[in-house]
């Protein structure tokens, strides 16, 4: 048994996110992120039970937390765990490739972003150059590390919480939660495809992986953790029931539901459009949640590489990225259809399949703990032989 | 290094040497048996009344004995509350270019300063900057000694320590550090020492000169050391476990770390009831908000998103400005830039004509504006209350200024999508910045539960017993109702 004890060169300090930050993270930014496309896709492959199709992704997206949490709570950190029992060129080559699925898994949320930003934020049909400023910040959150992504996750109750609940009560007097009824209207097989094709939305496995590097379980934390990820499934469910309620079939039209469900509100007519003001606020969330995997991937290229100045890595990586939008906007459907079609079992091996291997393979009851030492880059505890 | 001689014409000529400027002043006068002795001083600087009665008087009136015993005896003859026996030129040209007065006899290789300063300084006065409806009046005034006083006044406690050193090879500036033992953080209280004695500098006219030598963020727009005239907040931040640095010649008193919540707090929340003050606090966070996105939200709802305004507002603002040359973006920066330089007439203008130039910049730019149809009439309602409420919380100004500016810009370029980015950057930047360990948006990010009871909402007075977590202070219980005795 290898006992690697040496850290990467590159892991800097302050990446702590407790948690209670982590707990904020699940409950509300996660389900932020499903919140444009997912509720018309869903409702165009599920219809009615669009709930149940939404309650499976979740329940495998759980799964990835479980183990993740329970190999935080009996062993620490994956990544450091990997390095210390298999090596650092293993830990490297799995980084190397982390970082093109984390890549990969950015695609989805940047495009969603892109056209919700012109659908949202313009009357017009603006120019590909209105989206350039996220990528600057996308490019600055990126360079500052993982420092900010707990404390972000700390004002997500003032840009999340009460935007999106203010949201749904708007809406929710023109919604018929009939329409919701039977519960159960498909064969449960037309929910469990569609929670198959959208997949990709379900994946938060992936994120949390490399961010459980900066977190350290204490005692009690799951009983914070589990009832977050539970509040987060409940919100989302809500805003998907609230949405139908609300759009019905007709859903499968309206995209970007985070800046459609509230527009009925009878008092926008007197007093303006103020429920986008909600949603430009909740974007603020949007856009912390859709830089994270271009974060995460930066993180892990550094690790990769052993390069401690992250600036140049960041740079380089908006510009690519500046690039690659600039061509491929045109291609939204196509990119669409195939990360639907067969991309959903690369999300399930990297998100959910992967965490469980590692709580199977390294986490073990017995044995030293592999945490992020800031002040000696090395693994606290040795493993027992 | 040039020690004094036991003659006095060189002592003499080696201090005037030391010191050629014209206003050094010296005093001559002979003791009771004709022994020569002098006074140095810079004119202007000392009470010479004093001088005269407590230290020339005396001595005319003693014989002044031969050998060691006349030290002791200029000593003793002299009752000055304040003197130094000092036997070296440097020292003897600081003490004199300090303000104080030497004296030098002749037979005797030791020099005496006596601490007879009288600066030109104002009174303490209300500080113009930090203004209460209630609480105290006093203000820090220029010179340190009395700030240091005005300090000392407020917490009688042998915990408090008020280090003085000296800062600037040709100022010489003296700088106190403030805080109390067993209370303080040791971390910050080490940063802070060892970043002063690393400053290096020609003058340190004002206390700004300090905070941006250790500052830890040199090219940010946030401060990272926060300022105060008033010494009962100074007393009250030091009592919370912060330091604080007093400088000579400064009014303006700097206490670390900052938070930036700290910029919408004001003394006298403590002084009214708790819900007032949460009440006041939130008014000026909102007042901020409405300071820095009014503009922008305005040029975005004219030029990108209509919908953001009612119907009868928006037609109301078309009809207003549909005959206006300029697109709502350039007219809202020319109002925003004649509101600057207005606010910037408005310090340096004389009083005399302070009058007469506010009613141009009123009448003849708003009105005579509005009226030729350079500028239309809402675009000078959001600049004015946007000033009005950057005004709310006058320690953000600068700041706010200059963030105001940024979002119309993005506003005016990009639109709402622009603005938003802008406002998650800010957000974000702020989120990852740190004031000597302490995060610049604590107790909101990272949380501090206990902390948010006098964050922007403020509990009563009881319900504060603890110090704040985020300052670090070991000793963390200052408030405690003493039980009845039986």
């Amino acid at each position: 048994m290898k006992n690697s004890h040496t850290m990467s060169a590159t892991n800097t300090k302050n990446t702590q996110i407790n948690a209670r930050q982590l707990s904020f993270f699940c409950a509300l930014v996660l389900p932020v992120g499903k919140l444009l496309e997912l509720p018309s896709l869903l409702t165009s492959y599920a219809g009615g039970d669009l709930l149940i199709a939404a309650l499976l992704g979740s329940a495998v997206e759980f799964l990835a937390f479980l183990a993740l949490v329970l190999f935080a709570k009996r062993r620490g950190a994956p990544i450091e765990a990997l390095e210390a029992r298999c090596g650092k060129p293993t830990a490297r080559i799995f980084l190397g490739v982390y970082t093109l699925f984390l890549l990969a898994f950015s695609v989805l949320p940047l495009f969603d972003l892109e056209r919700f930003s012109h659908a949202a934020f313009s009357d017009t049909s603006p120019t590909f150059f209105t989206f350039t400023p996220f990528l600057v910040l996308a490019g600055f959150i990126c360079a500052k590390g993982l420092k900010g992504v707990g404390r972000s996750a700390d004002l997500t109750p003032i840009l999340c919480l009460f935007p999106l609940l203010l949201l749904i009560a708007m809406s929710v007097g023109q919604a018929d939660f009939s329409r919701l009824l039977p519960v159960v209207e498909k064969p449960i097989s037309v929910s469990a495809k569609a929670a198959w094709k959208t997949l990709p939305y379900f994946s938060s496995g992936g994120l949390l992986l490399p961010l459980m590097s900066g977190y350290s379980y204490e005692k009690g934390d799951e009983k914070k953790l589990f009832p977050a990820f539970f509040a987060g499934i409940l919100l989302l469910l809500l805003f998907l029931a609230t949405f139908f309620a609300t759009f019905g079939l007709l859903g499968e039209t309206e995209h970007f539901a985070l800046m459609k469900i509230g527009q009925y509100f009878p008092a926008l007519r007197f007093i303006g459009r103020v429920d986008l003001l909600l949603v430009y606020l909740v974007t603020v969330a949007l856009f912390y949640y859709t830089a994270l995997p271009l974060q995460l991937s930066v993180e892990c290229f550094c690790r990769c590489f052993s390069i401690k100045n992250k600036v140049i890595p960041s740079a380089a990586l908006c510009v690519g990225l500046y690039f690659a939008l600039l061509f491929l906007n045109k291609y939204n459907n196509a990119i669409h259809a195939f990360f639907f079609s067969w991309l959903p079992p690369v999300f399930l091996i990297f998100s959910t399949l992967l965490p469980i291997a590692f709580l199977l393979l390294f986490g073990k009851k017995d044995g030293g703990r592999y945490e992020m030492n800031e002040k000696t880059n090395n693994h606290k505890g040795d493993e027992k032989a | 290094m040039e020690t004094l001689s036991l003659s006095l014409t060189d002592n003499r000529k080696a201090v005037k040497k030391r010191l050629p400027a014209e206003d050094i002043l010296t005093f001559s006068f002979e003791s009771l048996d004709g022994v020569e002795c002098v006074l140095v001083y810079a004119d202007g600087m000392v009470n010479k009344h004093l001088l005269g009665e407590l230290v020339a008087r005396p001595l005319q009136a003693v014989a002044l004995p031969d050998g060691e015993s006349r030290k002791d005896v200029v000593a003793t003859t002299c009752r000055f509350p304040e003197i130094k026996e000092l036997t070296r030129l440097d020292e003897c040209e600081k003490e004199v270019l300090d303000g104080n007065a030497l004296l030098l006899v002749d037979g005797i290789s030791t020099a005496f300063s006596f601490g007879a300063k009288l600066l030109p300084v104002r009174s303490v006065t209300e500080p113009p900057t930090d203004v209460a409806v209630k609480g105290p009046r006093e203000g820090f005034i220029e010179d340190v000694k009395t700030n240091m006083a005005l300090v000392r006044k407020r917490l009688k406690s042998p915990d408090l320590r008020l280090q003085v050193s000296r800062i600037g090879r040709r100022s010489d500036t003296a700088v106190c550090l403030c805080y109390l033992e067993g209370i303080v953080n040791e971390d910050v209280k080490k940063t802070v020492e060892e970043r002063l004695q690393k400053v290096d500098v020609d003058i340190l006219p004002d206390s700004s000169y300090v905070a941006a030598l250790i500052s830890e963020r040199k090219h940010s727009v946030f401060r990272s050391v926060g300022t105060t005239e008033r010494p009962d907040v100074f007393a009250a931040k030091l009592a919370e476990g912060r330091v604080g640095v007093l400088v000579d010649g400064s009014p303006i008193a700097l206490t670390l770390p900052f938070a930036q919540v700290e910029d919408f707090q004001s003394n006298e929340d403590y002084y009214v009831s708790p819900f007032m003050a949460t009440i006041f606090r939130l008014l000026r966070l909102f007042s901020v908000m409405i300071a820095l996105l009014a503009p922008a939200l305005y040029v975005c709802s004219q030029l990108f998103k209509i919908q953001l305004l009612p119907l009868a507002l928006t037609l109301t603002i078309a009809k207003s400005a549909k005959d206006i040359p300029l697109s709502p973006s350039m007219e809202m920066f020319l109002v925003l830039f004649v509101l600057e330089v207005l606010k910037e007439a408005s310090i340096r203008m004389p009083k005399y004509v302070g009058m007469s130039l506010s009613v141009v910049g009123a009448l003849v730019l708003g009105e005579a504006a509005v009226s030729a149809g350079f500028l239309s009439t809402p675009a000078i309602i959001v600049v004015a209350f946007s000033g009005i409420c950057l005004y709310a919380v006058p320690n953000f100004v600068e700041t706010g200024s200059i963030l105001r500016w940024i979002f119309l810009i993005v506003a005016g370029s990009i639109g709402p999508f622009g603005l938003t980015v802008c406002v998650a950057l800010v957000l974000y930047y702020m989120l990852t910045a740190d004031s000597f360990g302490m995060p610049l948006l604590a107790p909101f990010a990272p949380i501090t539960p206990s902390d948010l009871k006098d964050a922007l909402v403020k509990y009563e007075l009881l319900s504060l017993s603890k110090r704040p977590k985020i300052y670090g202070s070991k000793n963390r219980t200052r408030l405690s109702l003493k039980e009845k005795k039986q």
